[in-house]
């Protein structure tokens, strides 16, 4: 990990690329710093606290956050009075490990990689050039970023909702969409920024829930663009059980009452009255942008930018820029939400191993293990190691008392106390002591095991311990930190806390990690876009790889689609993947195939493939759903009945056989959301507006004399997709809104086909004659029940699968070594799903390039002799792991799979013949700590 | 493709993203160096306050 | 009574609660030196016994927190 760096320049080409880096000097060093913070305690300078968008102050000797990673402190060489007039100093006379550096240099640093992965992110959109809102000159007017730290119980009024010009509670806030965005008169961002109405409506909720009922919380936009997944349920939910007001209206201008600071905005509102409304508090939501410095990094780079400064991609390679080796991920290749920053960033890591795969752990570094020492059958020797952290606990807890304390109870053959435990010259002397002493079992009593258990475990094992025979008490964060005020209860805490330890300590065993290989192929499930796109992503990493379609054509509903908004040929992409997959050595395809069985875990499945003449039985290590949806057929608007009635996909197929009966279309209308956002179906089908926009300017170019209307609830053309929906605009389509319960009519008399509808702007019904309607209907899965039970994943209550974790794993299940793309996931356009189907293939290398998973040790095991056979633990364990033995010696017995065994205790607790044991929690040692209160 | 293929990667940026790509290639066998141009890393998201649906604290 | 000072057993699940103490720890909040944590991979694992041999050896108030 390299900080505080900047790229000068690169050199070389895809394999060995050479890049010189300058690293700012930090004026701490990393190696010696503790993170104990004495230095920020004594530093007299104080200075905008960027973290807190300025809101507050930290010290010019700092760490950006509690838990910030690395956590060193590093010195702002532009404020510290040291560095900047050579006084004070006090930092490098206080700190306890000698780490201040103020002669630190600028550095320069090579690296030689052979790849390159871009994720520098965006910058918030500066308010401060808009006059309407005066940003700056109202205190009240805040952006977003802010508002978010003033929500944050770490933030500057620790998440107490105070407005900036009086610290009093505010009883109306406004939120102003679009600020910095959608925009090409004030500000040079024509593109939506994708995240800012979601973002404003939690934001309004959270709000509420810290202040209560009585908080008016108003969102003025434009469209409402919820169109991820159980988004626009947020969005519902929000608007009819929060209580968060929605209008549909821009603000211009924002005035302050200079008496009050409270803040006055004129708007007019759909039916054309004219508002005017005082607010407290006002949140400009302000969208994503690329700074300068990263135009300046692409053109060091020598990456090409897109129109509006995001990287150039390409549909159907969405991480892949201009520069071959060089891939890109995050809000830097496009306005983007978290989940699909996060799916992004793993297709790129995917994309960039793919070139690599031939040096594949050529420059991984392992390290020697020591062999381990057993300790069955011997007497616990137990080693007590107290950490003063600095001043942080031995400011408080006296330290020396506890460690005296420890020497005095059973088993202790050792205690100390370290100033700092964590520091590497104590590591050392602890496995040193551990040698020397014979010391078979270890207690440190420092911080949180959350986060050093890990380190001292590391400790053990270079000492030749078993990694097990180790147990942390936190006497910091639990104990010193929080009873500050009473040092003699802080100190009896800290000795019960250690006394609890070692009696568990005297307890525990050496655990065994069991070790077992994965089979290095992949299968994928469904032959679309994103199975394909995955099935390469394998298959190029060097992976075998099975892809089985369940028809006899690859393709997928891709196969019925004309143009990408970015105007990509969609049949020529799709055909050049097919020729692609089946010219791969390392990919198999089955046609007419269906997945009958499965059987196994991670690492070792084995599943029945059912073709049209033939059954394939296959071992696999992971398994990639991509099974895709289908277009949802309407019951409304006399589909079915009238012929010139279409879905989207069947206009498509005009388009693509350039179907005569297109110049006959003289007026088109498109009717968005049918199907989608409503009762049954609460949820944005996600491409539909971009498509229809797309189509409709397909028709006008074909004949610019042609009426086309666009007949809408929001226009969601999500980021750079808005500016189809404006060029649309620009080429005369007709954009009418209408509400979800006043829906179009759509009749026919005599033979002419009319759609009725009430156009809210004009406010009066408009009555259109027509040649030809597209109804852009909603997208459904299929029923995926089968699939979801044979590897024991979830699905909602859409019917599409659920991901492991809606932010950090988009692309994977819960249960091991089955990962998720496409449309199986949520609607998504083909950028997004290629993008997820490396992203699930980059996930289901991390496992394949193990080639050997090892267990906890800490996991339940049962005991067959006392196994009554009642089945409780295999019904109520979340992870499949328990089942009854069908071999000897204990047929019929419970038995637990290591593999799946996540430790839990669910079964432990819930055996009713105390026959499951839980290694590192059993019962005696949680016991044994009880005992010893 | 030069025959010395070098086994690592840079990823440039160490927010969300970068921190995604940086894991998955270390665990897929490649050597990273992470570049971050402040003093940690964490990125905007580490700034949120919860995020939707679960409104998971963002740390 | 008044000064009176109960003795508080918790068992917090590893994985939330437990991380939740010790962000308090780093957010410094104060509070009663009266509570001794046990931690718990998962409240899963909490099983009634716990709480029984806690109020045995002379807790007044058993926590479970996951």
């Amino acid at each position: 990990m390299l900080t505080k760096s900047d790229i000068e320049s690169i050199s070389g080409e895809v394999g060995n690329f050479s890049v010189s880096l300058t690293r700012q000097p930090r004026y701490v060093d990393m190696d010696l710093c503790v993170g104990c913070g004495a230095c920020a305690e004594k530093c007299p300078k104080k200075v905008p606290d960027g973290y807190n968008s300025d809101l507050s102050k930290r010290k010019a000797i700092y760490v950006e956050y509690a838990q910030a990673v690395p956590l060193k402190y590093a010195i702002d060489g532009d404020y510290c009075l040291k560095i900047q007039k050579d006084k004070c100093g006090n930092c490098a006379k206080v700190c306890p490990a000698g780490a201040i550096r103020y002669d630190d240099k600028p550095e320069t640093v090579t690296l030689n990689v052979g790849s390159v992965v871009l994720a520098p992110g965006f910058k918030p959109f500066d308010p401060k050039g808009l006059d309407s809102y005066k940003y700056s000159e109202h205190k009240n007017v805040i952006t977003s970023m802010e508002f978010e730290r003033i929500l944050s119980a770490s933030g500057p009024t620790h998440g107490h909702v105070t407005r900036p010009s009086d610290g009093e509670e505010p009883t109306k806030i406004a939120w102003l969409q679009c600020v910095g965005s959608r925009d090409m008169n004030r500000c040079d961002n024509p593109y939506c920024s994708s995240v800012c109405c979601m973002y404003a409506i939690k934001e309004a909720v959270i709000a509420k829930e810290h202040q209560g009922d009585s908080l008016d919380c108003a969102v003025f936009f434009m469209d409402m663009r919820t169109h991820g997944k159980d988004f626009e349920a947020f969005y519902d939910k929000a608007r009819n059980d929060a209580g968060v007001r929605f209008v549909r209206s821009r603000v211009h201008t924002v005035t302050e009452d200079p008496e009050t600071k409270d803040l006055e905005m004129r708007y007019v509102t759909e039916d054309g009255k004219i508002e005017v409304e005082k607010f407290d508090m006002v949140v400009l939501s302000v969208g994503l942008e690329i700074s300068s410095e990263l135009v300046e990094l692409a053109n060091k780079l020598d990456v090409d930018l897109g129109p509006n400064r995001f990287a150039a991609t390409d549909s159907f390679s969405p991480v892949v820029t201009s520069r071959e080796g060089i891939y890109v991920c995050g809000a830097f290749a496009g306005p983007k939400d978290i989940p699909q920053a996060v799916v992004d960033s793993s297709a790129a890591a995917s994309c960039a191993g793919q070139v690599l795969s031939s040096a594949r752990n050529t420059c991984t570094k392992t390290k020697e293990k020591v062999p381990e020492t057993p300790v069955k059958g011997e007497p616990p020797r137990l080693g007590v190691f107290v950490c003063k952290c600095g001043i942080n606990i031995a400011g408080v807890v006296d330290v020396p008392a506890v460690v005296e304390y420890a020497k005095s109870l059973p088993f202790v053959e050792y205690a100390s106390e370290n100033l700092y435990s964590c520091s590497q010259d104590t590591q050392d002397g602890m496995a040193e002591l551990i040698r020397e002493k014979g010391l078979n079992r270890i207690v440190v009593a420092a911080c949180t095991p959350k986060t050093h258990e890990p380190l001292f475990q590391e400790t053990l094992i270079n000492a030749g311990l078993n990694k097990y025979l180790f147990e942390m008490t936190n006497i910091r964060n639990h104990d010193s930190w929080v009873h500050k005020s009473t040092p003699d209860l802080a100190t009896e805490k800290a000795k019960d806390l250690v006394r609890m330890a070692v009696q568990k300590a005297a307890l525990i065993t050496p655990l065994a990690e069991a070790e077992l290989s994965v089979n290095p192929n992949g299968l994928v499930i469904g032959g679309g876009v994103a199975g394909m796109a995955a099935a390469l992503s394998l298959a190029k990493q060097g992976y075998a790889t099975h892809l089985i379609e369940k028809t006899a054509q690859l393709g997928g509903t891709a196969l019925s689609l004309h143009k990408t908004w970015k105007g990509e040929d969609i049949q020529e992409n799709v055909a050049r993947m097919v020729k692609e997959v089946e010219d791969n050595e390392n990919i198999t395809v089955y046609m007419d195939t269906e997945l009958e069985s499965v059987d196994g875990f991670v690492g070792n499945f084995t599943s029945t493939l059912k073709g049209k003449d033939k059954e394939t039985t296959l071992e696999y290590g992971v398994a990639i759903v991509a099974t895709g949806a289908l277009e949802s057929k309407p019951t409304e608007y006399l589909y079915g009945q009238d012929p010139r009635v279409r879905t989207s996909l069947e206009m498509d197929k005009l388009f693509q056989d350039d179907d005569p009966a297109l110049k006959e279309i003289k007026s088109a209308a498109f009717i968005q959301c049918v199907g989608s956002r409503e009762p049954g179906r609460p949820y944005c089908s996600r491409v539909c507006c971009t498509h229809s926009v797309d189509s409709a300017i397909a028709l006008k170019k074909r004949n610019p004399e042609t009426d086309v209307y666009i007949l809408y609830r929001d226009i969601r053309t999500y980021g750079e997709r808005e500016l189809i929906y404006k060029k649309a605009r620009e080429a005369g389509v007709l954009f009418i809104r209408y509400g979800v319960d006043n829906k179009p009519i759509v009749s026919v008399t005599e033979g002419n086909l009319t759609v009725r509808v009430r156009d809210h702007v004009l406010g009066k019904v408009m009555e259109i004659p027509l040649d030809a309607l597209t109804l852009a209907t909603a997208i459904v899965p299929p029923d995926n029940s089968k699939i979801a039970q044979f590897y024991k994943v979830p699905i909602n209550d859409t019917g599409y699968y659920v991901e492991r974790h809606a932010k950090l794993g988009p692309s994977e299940f819960a249960t091991d070594g089955v990962f998720l793309c496409g449309l199986a996931h949520y609607p998504k356009p083909i950028d997004e799903s290629v993008a997820q189907a490396q992203a699930a293939a980059s996930r289901a290398v991390t496992l394949l390039a193990r080639e050997k998973i090892f267990t906890s040790g800490t996991i339940a095991v049962t005991s067959p002799a006392d196994c009554s056979e009642c089945g409780v633990c295999i019904a109520l364990c979340p992870y499949s792991a328990p089942s009854f033995s069908t071999e000897r010696p204990f047929p019929g017995k419970a038995t637990i799979n290591p593999v799946l065994c996540k430790g839990c205790g669910l079964c432990v607790a819930s055996c009713r013949s105390g026959a499951i044991h839980l290694n590192g929690f059993d019962n005696n040692q949680i016991l044994a700590m009880i005992d010893a209160l | 493709m030069p025959k010395d293929v070098i086994g690592s990667v840079m990823v440039v940026g160490g927010g969300i993203a970068g921190m995604q790509s940086a894991l998955d290639l270390a665990e897929s066998g490649y050597y990273v160096y992470l570049v971050e141009k402040g003093p940690s890393i964490g990125g905007v998201m580490a700034q949120l306050d919860k995020t939707f649906p679960t409104n998971d604290c963002a740390m | 009574m008044a000064d009176w000072e109960p003795k508080i057993v918790a068992f917090l699940c590893n994985w939330c609660s437990y991380g939740a103490a010790d962000l308090a720890g780093v957010s410094r909040m104060q509070y009663p030196a009266n509570i001794r944590v046990v931690r718990i991979p998962c409240t899963g694992r909490m099983s009634p016994k716990f709480a029984l041999a806690a109020f045995r050896k002379g807790a007044d108030a058993v926590w479970v927190s996951g």
